[in-house]
């Protein structure tokens, strides 16, 4: 055929060939349209970062950048393997964090540093004629001056300032507050160092250098569950959640993990496909109950009732009836248990009292170190009252005996006795009585009749005590006694059958949780079952749903019991996982000496935030729960008097907990006075405060004196999203317009405390200057006085670690910080710089006297062993560090602020580094971080000392120090444990001990972190990290006072207050509902509602809260869910705009009516901001408050004991907490929302 | 070189005593290039002789409150058209390419969609360049000048005077999208319940929402079509300068 015929002389073929096999094609066409998607995509560079403060998430990101501009963001899979058989972790992210690059360019974005214009005229015209320190003190100790910008907070009027103007201005207030009362007057907020940690370290580096006060976080926000400290002394420790998947069964108790868990749900939805059996409790259809082949919807606050009786049956079935040999064995090894406890009379019967001691007998039982701080248990090889080691006492004063081995302190074999209960073995049986809380009259709470105090048969042994002969029963036999099974013994008090109505039957529950008791009993045996089959790979899942209630010890003690009695705890795939708020610092001893200064000076100021909110927003003032409603009635003798501050007083001054302010005086005036006097500075606060010279400031928190009077809150929305009691925070702490409806206690005619002065008049406006760090316009920043221009998660460099997973990663830098904004290191590092400038004006090297609690952890946590004794009424002398706060005497170098926060300081060689009370030496490792940081050349104090410039540079601080990035230092410091357990440890970071990681290798891809002593699981190439799983497999002891899991409390304030044992506590009275229910009628129906704040779906916090893509997604604005059945009753009907409030203030917000909320109930999510679209409430006229402003603290005594092993405080880790569920509020329709939308007149100039 | 639209960025920066010292100069310059006409000029000059008197702290504060903290006035123009997007990147990539072009590169901590910054490169272009480029944001202008005619805000003359420099009408059409945004502080409650209202669920064929073939479901189509185009303009880089793509 003619080649003109063979082929196309008018078209040309698209397709010009084909390639495999014909699957495709080469074509000729074309493809510039490509170039519009291409471009749409293109990016200069991929940086890691990821998001902080308050997402324990800890995802790591790829950041998009274009042209010096961050366009979008993705999620990073690349994170290093785990292991055949277990998932891996990616992806991790959620819809929260794929909203963030909006946050840099927001409209909403923090670009300048503002200030109060009132108060910047005031500075410049003082600046005009005076020095910085005096123009200061000018405006100050004026108080009309100082009104003139404090009353106006929260109601705008901000300008721009310069940041060397306005970082004089902080810096001369600074200066100002410690020369004239004190550094401890000058304050900081900032939580959750895990997330950002150089960040953290950045202000608290500055405020410990000043001797300023680093304020607690975790038991603030109510995240801590005491239980934790009190039975594992512990702060918390939890598995990651890859662990889930190694699970069989599986209770997801009041968390919600898709919801606020959300990259970590995989596991939970992998390990159900793998077999794992899913209970979800949750008194509401949470997202989580779709998880669920169980769902168990207790009434809200009655959690421990269903897990006491959960625990019943356990008992019943695996324990009494039958005994499983892996339950005894752990209940043996790694309990309490068999520990034996003196009973003594009262009230006609016996009451469990502390835990026999050596020295409660002759001679001590040999034992001539700590025997006061040593159990005793009976043993059955022997036939004799052992010692055994592991208990606090073995841990202090000697070596190689804390462990927990089972033998005795001379090292035999043992085999400790758990019961009593067979005739041969006990000497009687006793009448033991045990409190009963359930009984309590509640108008919402349905209680039952039994009696207040359950009298209960418990097989006894008669010993001969130094004192005589005395009644002693092992914890087990108390246990399961309290939990009133009957075993034989006879009494009353106790069930033989499940449906019998005694405290705690399955039956019993049922009538206070509204749980049918059959799936109670299927429930806990089906738990107990696979516990039994796989030697405790049974979890239990729990969140803020329980720990934020009053009594939320006994909602985790419960749920700790069942965990406990089933050998869950330490083992993969089971035990204790509590996710609320937390936070794993994983190299927490690398960062600490960056973030407490402690390269300086040791010891730092902190101080527990809840106490000290309390305190200083004059709470206090308003309480209404009496010591009577929550005092046990098998108290021990004692007036149990005064009111809830006085507790929190009389700890302080027995050293339990820390104080801030400390005294009256100025701290740096005291050790001049000493020496005037001719006596040493801690003679001379003892004597002091002995003959009432010396004041402790918490005596009289209202007095000027005494007021905390500058604050720096950075990386947190104290009073946007965590400010229980918002309204009292901005009427005293802030001194400005307010919603409290509630009177003091000195109109109510309340009782008021003993220990602490009464103000008739309540001060208004405590601090001279709030200063907010945040890159956005939140809450806190509206109310602040200046508001300094932060960095994003995008523009710092940082380091990021979450207990969720165990690799360390980075916040690196995508972009500079847009506008004015700086980094939260620059910014402090611009603040110290500024300081030592200004401060030669009033101060220069001074000796500052410091008061630290017992510290957790320290060879004084063993203070008070037997009884509690308090100097104040010469009950016992005081004697620092014993029997009251120890008191240390500092150095402060204040010229030279600047130079030592940029370098590390000298006493990281002379003292070396440590944590958890082991100690090793960090000489090498400075010496690695001058070659590798670079030496100060400078002439100065700091010359040849490493330098600390930039945030990179404070990040490799934190990894060279930290036994959990530098393997060198892990293996020195499981060395060190060794000594005190005498027992080698190195094997689990041996294989590591070369590496050290870098900042530039955690860019590069996370690194997963070495094991170390300072946590209680390992990273390993066969487990998940699982906590307690040293103490298990090592033979670590807990540290608490048996050095056991501690499932007996038998501290004196434990037992005055019913908490022993763990029993049912019905929520509190907080009458916050009744002196206004009919105050400030509208005309709409009224239902009264408990007051719910669960994490929410749409933010994290108040975080995204303000984002509209996020607020599209969700109502766009303040809402509330309330069930079908109370809004009818209330004629609400969804999306009417509701006002809830109570005695402590008001908010406004529409309503979401929903099946799926339990009736009785009405939730906000935790945390809408009050910026973002809040009419006015009709009750106070104010705007509209926050989920806080019905809420108010209240605080616990037992979290306020201190000195007693695991009961002692540390930062974070123990102390008094914020709890707010058991709250109620009026619910009404609003009759008239109004947006309060005219220009205020509070305002100098309306805006046009 | 149009010396006004530099006029007009200057009196939009945040108050200083620069400012001030300039304004003389600045009103001369604008009366003599004769570019706005009375009436307008007054109101200009009133406003620029209400920052010469003004107490230089209550204009900051103003200027802070009004520029700086109420988003629904934002300076920034991609606030008003791309919100929360992620278009916004993308947008002002494009936009700062455009200043490439032209030989400039931004040399302040700003970001290329800032007012002030857009009218003084406007200022460096031909009047009839500037004009057209001008004309693509004057919805925008025009939006936030509405918004503070309802605050009284004397701020209302410079919005007004770019009008007149841009010698055209936006499309009240898209006035009208930018606008359609939530102002800061919505007083019109009405309209913000309908934003938030979630749609009756109906079922069966006969009922109005009832799906059409592949149209998806109807019940979230219309809550979309409802919430998106109140809440903040679609994506749509028609109206803004921007390089032409290759294609």
């Amino acid at each position: 055929m003619s080649h003109l015929l063979d082929r196309l002389n008018f078209f040309s073929k698209k397709n010009v060939g084909t390639f495999s096999d014909g699957h495709g094609v080469t074509t000729r066409e074309d493809r510039k349209w490509e170039e519009g998607y291409r471009q749409r995509w293109q990016h200069d560079k991929i940086v890691r970062s990821t998001h902080g403060t308050n997402c324990t998430g800890s995802c790591s990101w790829k950041i998009y950048v274009k042209g010096g501009i961050v366009t979008w963001e993705t999620q990073q899979t690349d994170y290093p393997r785990t292991r055949p058989d277990l998932p891996n972790h990616e992806p991790r992210g959620c819809s929260r964090g794929a909203s963030y690059s909006w946050y840099l360019y927001s409209g909403n974005r923090v670009k300048y540093p503002l200030v109060r214009s009132r108060l910047i005229k005031l500075w410049r015209d003082a600046r005009k004629t005076l020095a910085p320190v005096a123009a200061w003190a000018s405006i100050v100790e004026n108080p009309k001056k100082r009104d003139a910008y404090t009353k106006k907070r929260g109601m705008g009027g901000f300008v721009r300032a310069d940041w060397e103007e306005i970082n004089e201005l902080i810096a001369s207030a600074n200066a100002y507050t410690a020369k004239a009362h004190g550094p401890d007057r000058i304050i900081g907020f900032s939580p959750i160092p895990a997330m950002s940690m150089v960040s953290y370290a950045a202000g608290s580096r500055y405020l410990s250098l000043l001797g300023g006060v680093c304020m607690s976080f975790y038991d603030w926000y109510c995240d801590l569950p005491p239980a934790s400290p009190q039975t594992w002394g512990e702060q918390t420790d939890v598995p990651e959640s890859a662990d889930w998947y190694n699970s069989g069964f599986l209770i997801l108790w009041g968390s919600n993990v898709p919801q606020t868990r959300t990259p970590d749900a995989h596991f939970y939805t992998e390990a159900r496909y793998k077999g794992a059996k899913s209970v979800v409790v949750s008194p509401d259809y949470s997202e989580a109950a779709k998880f669920s082949d169980v769902w168990l919807h207790p009434k809200q606050g009655t959690d421990s009732a269903l897990s006491m009786a959960m625990g019943h049956v356990i008992l019943r079935e695996f324990h009494v009836d039958r005994q499983v040999k892996y339950f005894e064995d752990y209940a043996r090894q790694y309990t309490d248990m068999p520990m034996l406890v003196r009973l003594v009379k009262k009230d006609g019967h016996y009451v469990p009292e502390r835990l026999l001691r050596a020295s409660d007998f002759d001679g001590d039982l040999s034992q001539d170190n700590n025997p006061e701080w040593k159990t005793v248990a009976l043993d059955r090889k022997s036939d004799s009252v052992v010692v055994p080691g592991g208990s606090v006492g073995f841990r202090w004063g000697e070596d190689g005996k804390w462990n927990l081995e089972e033998r005795d302190a001379a090292g035999k074999e043992t085999d400790l006795r758990l019961t009593l209960v067979d005739e041969s073995d006990r000497d009687d049986v006793a009448d033991v009585g045990f409190p009963y809380f359930g009984n309590r009259e509640h108008d919402h709470f349905q209680g039952t009749e039994h009696e207040d105090v359950l009298v209960r048969k418990v097989p006894v042994k008669k010993l001969a005590l130094a004192e005589g002969e005395t009644l002693v029963a092992t914890v087990f036999d108390l246990f399961v006694a309290n939990y009133g099974l009957d075993r034989g013994l006879g009494g009353s008090n106790v069930a033989a059958s499940f449906d019998d109505d005694t405290p705690y039957t399955p039956a019993w529950a049922e009538r206070i949780t509204g749980v049918p008791k059959d799936s109670i009993i299927t429930v806990a045996r089906e738990f107990a079952r696979n516990a039994e089959k796989t030697n405790g790979k049974s979890m239990v899942i729990l969140g803020a749903g329980l720990n934020h209630w009053y009594h939320m010890d006994m909602n985790y003690r419960g749920i700790i019991n069942l965990l406990v009695m089933c050998g869950c705890v330490g083992q993969s795939g089971g035990g204790w996982s509590h996710y609320v708020g937390q936070e794993k610092l994983r190299p927490q001893t690398g960062w600490q000496p960056l973030a407490f200064a402690l390269d300086w000076a040791r010891p730092p100021r902190h101080m527990n935030s809840t106490s000290f909110f309390y305190s200083h927003t004059d709470q206090w003032r308003y309480e209404t729960l009496g010591i009577d409603e929550i005092i046990s009635p098998t108290a021990p003798e004692g007036p149990w008097d005064g009111a809830l501050i006085d507790y929190n007083v009389r700890a302080e001054r027995m050293g339990w907990l820390p104080s801030a302010p400390q005294l009256k005086s100025n701290p740096l005036e005291l050790a001049d006075a000493a020496e005037a006097a001719g006596k040493d500075p801690k003679d001379y606060v003892v004597d002091g405060l002995k003959s009432g010279d010396l004041q402790m400031s918490c005596e009289d928190p209202d007095d000027p004196a005494n007021w905390p009077r500058n604050m720096f809150v950075w990386r947190s929305n104290l009073l946007g999203s965590s400010g229980k009691g918002h309204e009292y925070f901005l009427k005293h702490l802030l001194g400005t317009s307010h919603g409290v409806m509630g009177k003091d206690l000195g109109a109510t005619g309340g009782q008021k405390p003993d220990e602490v002065a009464w103000h008739e008049e309540a001060p208004e406006g405590k601090l001279d200057l709030l200063v907010t760090i945040d890159f956005r316009m939140s809450t806190t920043c509206v109310y602040s006085d200046i508001v300094l221009p932060t960095a994003t998660w995008y523009e710092k460099n940082d380091l990021n670690t979450s207990d969720m997973h165990p690799f360390i990663h980075p916040l690196t830098a995508a972009v500079d910080p847009v506008w004015e904004c700086r980094s939260d290191w620059n910014i402090f590092k611009g603040l110290a710089e500024k300081f030592s400038e200004v401060a030669p004006e009033v101060l220069g090297v001074e000796k500052d006297v410091v008061l630290v609690p017992i510290l957790h952890d320290t060879p004084a946590e063993i203070a008070q062993a037997l009884d509690v004794k308090d100097w104040k009424k010469d009950e016992i002398d005081p004697i620092p560090g014993k029997t009251m706060p120890q008191i240390a005497v500092i150095e402060r170098d204040y010229p030279n602020v600047y130079k030592r926060f940029t370098a590390l300081g000298p006493m990281m060689d002379k003292a070396g580094n440590g944590g958890k009370g082991i100690a090793w030496n960090t000489e090498v490792e400075v010496e690695h971080l001058r070659e590798l940081n670079g030496a100060v050349t400078e002439e100065g104090p700091t010359k040849g000392m490493a330098k600390i410039e930039t945030d990179i540079d404070a990040t490799e601080v934190i990894l060279m120090l930290a036994p959990e990035t530098n393997g060198e230092v892990a293996v020195k410091a499981w060395n060190a444990l060794s000594k005190f357990t005498g027992r080698e440890h190195a094997h689990l970071a041996a294989p590591k001990e070369d590496e050290k990681i870098r900042f530039r290798d955690v860019v590069a891809q996370p690194r997963k972190i070495i094991s170390s002593p300072i946590w209680s699981g390992i990273e390993s190439e066969k487990v998940c990290y699982n906590a307690g799983y040293t103490n298990v497999h090592e033979l670590i002891p807990w540290r608490t006072l048996t050095g056991r899991q501690q499932l007996y409390q038998d501290h004196l304030w434990m037992r005055a207050f019913g908490e022993g044992f763990c029993v049912y506590r019905p929520p509190i009275d907080t009458k916050t509902v009744k002196p206004i229910i009919d105050q400030k009628p509208n005309g709409q129906k009224q239902i009264v509602l408990n007051f719910i704040t669960p994490h929410q779906k749409w933010g994290i916090h108040s975080t995204y809260s303000d984002n509209l893509l996020m607020l599209t997604l969700n109502r766009g604005g303040p809402v509330v869910w309330i069930s079908e059945v109370d809004a009818q009753k209330a004629d609400i009907v969804d999306n009417d705009w509701v006002e809830a409030y109570n005695v402590n203030g008001a908010l406004a917000a529409r309503a979401v009516v929903s099946q799926r909320i339990k009736e009785g109930t009405i939730y906000m999510y935790h945390a809408q901001e009050k910026t973002v679209n809040t009419p006015g409430a009709e009750t106070t006229k104010r705007r509209g408050g926050i989920h806080n402003s019905v809420t108010r603290a209240v605080v616990k005594p037992t979290h306020m004991i201190g000195g007693y092993a695991q009961q002692s405080y540390g930062f974070n880790y123990h102390g008094t907490v914020g709890s707010n569920r058991d709250e109620f509020v009026i619910v009404r329709k609003m009759d008239k929302v109004d947006w309060l939308d005219r220009p205020s007149t509070d305002q100098p100039e309306p805006a046009q | 070189m149009t010396a006004t639209l530099k006029a007009l960025s200057l009196l939009l920066t945040y108050p200083s005593e620069d400012l001030r010292t300039a304004l003389p100069e600045i009103t001369k310059l604008i009366r003599a290039e004769k570019l706005i006409a009375e009436p307008q000029l007054s109101k200009l000059l009133t406003f620029i002789s209400d920052i010469e008197g003004r107490d230089l702290y209550d204009q900051q504060e103003r200027y802070v409150l009004l520029f700086d903290r109420t988003r629904s006035l934002s300076l920034h123009l991609f606030e008003h058209v791309h919100g929360e997007g992620r278009e916004r990147g993308p947008a002002m990539v494009d936009l700062q390419q455009l200043y490439d072009e032209h030989g400039l590169s931004i040399d302040a901590r700003e970001l290329p969609d800032y007012l002030p910054l857009f009218l003084e490169f406007l200022s460096t272009l031909p009047l009839v360049d500037a004009r057209t480029h001008l004309g693509e944001i004057l919805h925008i202008v025009s939006a936030i000048k509405e918004r503070l005619r309802k605050r009284r805000s004397t701020y209302l003359a410079v919005f007004r005077a770019m009008e007149i420099v841009a010698n055209g009408e936006a499309e009240a059409a898209d006035i009208e999208e930018v606008l359609s945004a939530p102002d800061d502080d919505p007083d019109d409650l009405e309209a913000l319940d309908r934003i938030w209202e979630d749609a009756p669920v109906t079922f069966g064929n006969n009922s109005p929402g009832a799906m059409a073939p592949g149209g998806g479901c109807p019940v979230a189509r219309d809550t979309l079509t409802r919430i998106d185009p109140p809440q903040r303009p679609t994506p749509d880089r028609k109206n803004l300068p921007r390089k032409e793509t290759a294609s």
